[in-house]
Order: C-alpha cells, then structure tokens, then sequence
C-alpha cells in the first residue's frame, strides 16, 4: 500500500533537488572527457628528457594508455554505481527520518517494501539512464551493451539497497552522510585499489561493485576468472542481504521515529 | 460509546517518572483535551496512543486503525521542496481520495490561495494549517492533535476551532493538548488536568470551573477584533 504515493512523492523531490540530480549527470561527462580528451602526447610532455628513456618507451606507453582508455571509462561507470548512489538512497531516508515523515507514512500504512520501492526505482530510473549514457561512451555494441547495462543495474540495485539500510539505520541526514560517505568510499573505490592489489581484490570479491568491474573487464576484452553468471549471482545475492535488512530495521523503526 | 482510552497508564524514561497511573475515557465524537504544562506529559500520552512508544504498565485502547488516525504532531513531517497541494497529495494518494477532498480541505484550512506555494515558503501559521490539513484529510475516526494552535495568531485559532468542532459533528473523535486554558475552556467538551504526569481533575471545563468556585467574565478582546474585522482565516 502507498507505492504509488511514494514513487510520485519521490520523483517531485528529485526533480527539486539539483544536487542530487546532478550526479547523475556530471559522472558520465567525466567518463565520456575520459575518452574524448585524454591527450596521451600531452601526458608524456617532457618525457623524452628523462635519461634512459626511448622513443620506443613512450611509444608503447601512450598505446597502452590508449588501450585502457575503456577500462577508465568502466571504471568511472562503477564508482558512480558505489559512491554516488549510496549517500543518495541514503539521505533521502534519512532525510524522511529526521523530519518525522516516515512516521505519518507509516502511520498512513505505507509498507516498507512500497516505501522502499517508491524511493528506489525512482534512483533507479535515474541511474538507467546513467548506466545507458555509460555503454553509450563505452562503445559497446550489441549484447555487450545491454550486458553491461544488466551489470551496471545490478550494481545500481546493490548501492539503492545498501544506500536505504544505511538510511534506515540512521536518525537525520548528518548522520547518514558521516556513515555513508566512507562505506561509498571503500565500495566505490575499492575496485580500483584492487586493480593494483591482489589481496584487496580477493577481500572484495563478495563485494557488488568489485563484480560490476569484473564484468566490465570481461566486456573490454580483460580475461577474467570469475564467469558472468557468478559476478551477477554475487550482485544479487548482496541486493538480497540489504534488502532483507532494510525491512527489517524499517519495521521496528517505522512509528517510533 | 468509548473512543479512545487510558487505564493505569504509567511511562519513565532513564528513571523520570513522566507517566503516573493515568486512566481517563474519551465518548466517541467527543472534543478531549489534555491540559497541562510543558512537561506534563501531554505529549508523551498521544505518541503512546500513536504507539510511537510502548507503556510501561497499565492498557489502552484507540477504536481505530493506525491509518484511521489523524495526527498533528510538534514535528510536521512536510517536504519543504513540495508545494502545499504536492504535500496533502501524497496522502491524498495513499488513502486513495478524490482531488476535490484535497481541494476542499485546503480551502477548509484557508491555504487554497497558497496551494502551489513551497512549504519551505511557508510561515510557521500557515505550515501548521497544513498539517492540520493533512491530519484531516482522510476524515480520520481518532484525531490527535498536540498544541494544534500554538503558533497561530487568535484569528486564525479560532478557525481552526470552527474545524475541530465541524469534524466533532461529522463523527471524528477529536484528542487534543493544549497549556492554553481558553481554548481549552471554549473548544472541548471535557478535559482532564494533567500535573507532573498524573491526572489532576476530569470534566467539562465549565463544570470543573463551577467545582472550583472560578467562573469569571473577563473582558474578551478577541471577540471585539472578528466584530470589527469580520477577520477570518484568510
């Protein structure tokens, strides 16, 4: 009951809030400067000097450079899924919380499963287009880009139902961003560190976004260990445990905030 | 028939005794109020009833659904991005009313003029019209209202008097709180007298008054001001 109510309510606040709405903007612009205006000539300005270094060297470097340009461009695409979307969910809860809406709401007998969908397709919607704008920049074609879409809403999902559970947990909005920022942080950016590091990656392996990336790296041609169907698994089985949570928490927070 | 009830009610918190034993029965279609200084324990007796907290000892009873109550509460709970009409329409929604409820309530409330207005735009009179429209909307069985007209000017409480006591008529049991005796006096059918969380008298105002030796006329201004102004809500 009160899914409808929740998701107009919802989108009438996104729309009224440019700072939210902005994020779902400015990471793919980041991503699509990545691809458009790396100047890879520019980046080894000077390099020639060095002593030691061979015109070969750089050579190879700027083509390496150039060939994980799609890489760069994912991984924007998966930080955005980790830390724009956690704080988010987040602080439109708490948000709800710290204002007492939640209690009227619920006193209303909205349920929590049609509070948290009301709220989270609306994030999610925004995010599709995102993560659509993100294949688009990625070129990739045919299956791959509605597969990357899959795995980027997937990815999406996971930090919507982490983002509420963090939200739910919290009593106003200062709190929820004190809490969610370095959650996003570690979720968001984590997959890069273990791009450089074995023992992070294999830390983060049960971990949505980490996934995200593995499937992105299989799509850019990376050879990966981890089959698509496990990285999707794992995605929506931490969608499963955050959700289970948020309901839970949801219930016996419900009136009494 | 009973309405709303309390039954040796008793309520601490980190060992401040804020509840003691309180019992009272409120008639259906009746205009309840609990009066009482800050610190009574008003407050805590509605979010009881709202089962926003669980009593230590003693039962009550609310003959209504959670989603058949009203609520007016210290904290309104509005979306101050949202308009006014964009507020009472997300109600509107969940209870599954018609637009013209929606409509009608604002005019009852005399926002229909500030409907497409921000509730961050508000003043603090006008956002607690709102919330009284919002507890209303729904034409709620059980209505608790906590200090429903503590930040409105005289004109504009004694509208909102003339819209507790209609929604009384059309059925609604109406609960409220108040520190302000003269409303108290002129707006409920019966009140108790609430003192450092026990109940101190119970009864019509006028009766506990005559009870009491206190029947006084004083001078009413108020009334002088609506006979010059015609001043109502708006």
């Amino acid at each position: 009951m009160g899914f409808k109510a929740i998701l107009k309510k919802q989108l009438k606040v996104f729309i009224k809030n440019p700072g939210v709405f902005v994020q779902f903007i400015i990471y793919p612009a980041i991503a699509w400067m990545i691809l458009f205006f790396m100047d890879f000539d520019a980046m080894t300005g000077g390099m020639e000097y060095i002593e030691g270094i061979t015109y070969e060297f750089l050579e190879t470097f700027r083509q390496n450079m150039a060939a994980n340009t799609p890489n760069m461009v994912t991984m924007q695409a998966t930080i955005f899924a980790g830390m724009a979307l956690i704080p988010v969910m987040a602080g439109f809860i708490a948000e709800d919380i710290e204002k007492k809406s939640l209690r009227f709401l619920t006193m209303a007998g909205v349920k929590p499963a049609a509070y948290l969908f009301g709220i989270g397709i609306v994030v999610a919607f925004f995010a599709l287009l995102s993560s659509v704008a993100f294949s688009f920049i990625s070129e990739f074609n045919g299956v791959d880009f509605w597969v990357f879409v899959g795995a980027m809403m997937s990815g999406v999902l996971g930090s919507i139902m982490l983002g509420a559970t963090i939200g739910i947990l919290t009593k106003n909005q200062q709190n929820a961003t004190a809490l969610s920022m370095p959650i996003a942080m570690v979720v968001g950016m984590g997959p890069l560190i273990a791009q450089f590091n074995g023992t992070v990656a294999n830390a983060l392996r049960f971990v949505y976004t980490q996934q995200l990336n593995i499937v992105a790296d299989s799509l850019n041609g990376i050879i990966t260990e981890t089959p698509l169907w496990q990285s999707f698994a794992i995605m929506w089985a931490n969608v499963a445990v955050f959700g289970a949570v948020f309901i839970v928490v949801y219930k016996k927070k419900g009136i009494k905030e | 028939m009973i309405s709303v009830s309390m039954k040796n009610i008793s309520k601490s918190f980190g060992g401040n005794k804020v509840l003691d034993g309180v019992t009272f029965e409120v008639n259906e279609g009746e205009i309840y109020g609990l009066l009482g200084p800050s610190g009574a324990g008003k407050t805590t007796i509605i979010n009881i009833l709202s089962k926003r907290f669980a009593q230590d000892s003693g039962d009550f009873f609310v003959k209504a659904q959670n989603n058949e109550m009203g609520l007016m509460l210290e904290h309104d709970g509005l979306w101050g991005s949202l308009s006014c009409l964009d507020n009472l329409i997300v109600f509107e929604d969940i209870h599954k009313l018609p637009r013209e409820r929606t409509i009608e309530v604002l005019e009852n409330v005399g926002l229909s003029g500030a409907k497409k207005k921000a509730v961050d735009n508000l003043s603090k009179g006008m956002r607690q019209r709102l919330v009284l429209a919002r507890a209303i909307l729904h034409r709620p069985k059980v209505l608790f209202l906590d200090e429903p007209t503590s930040a409105l000017d005289p004109l504009t409480a004694r509208g909102i008097y003339e819209l507790i006591r209609k929604l009384r008529d059309l059925g609604s049991t109406v609960f409220l709180t108040t520190h302000n005796m003269e409303e108290a006096t002129n707006l409920c059918d019966r009140v108790v007298l609430l003192h450092c969380g026990k109940i101190i008298e119970e009864g019509a105002p006028h009766e506990i008054c005559e009870r009491h030796g206190a029947v006084k006329t004083l001078p009413d201004l108020e009334s002088v001001f609506v006979k010059l102004t015609g001043g109502g809500l708006e």
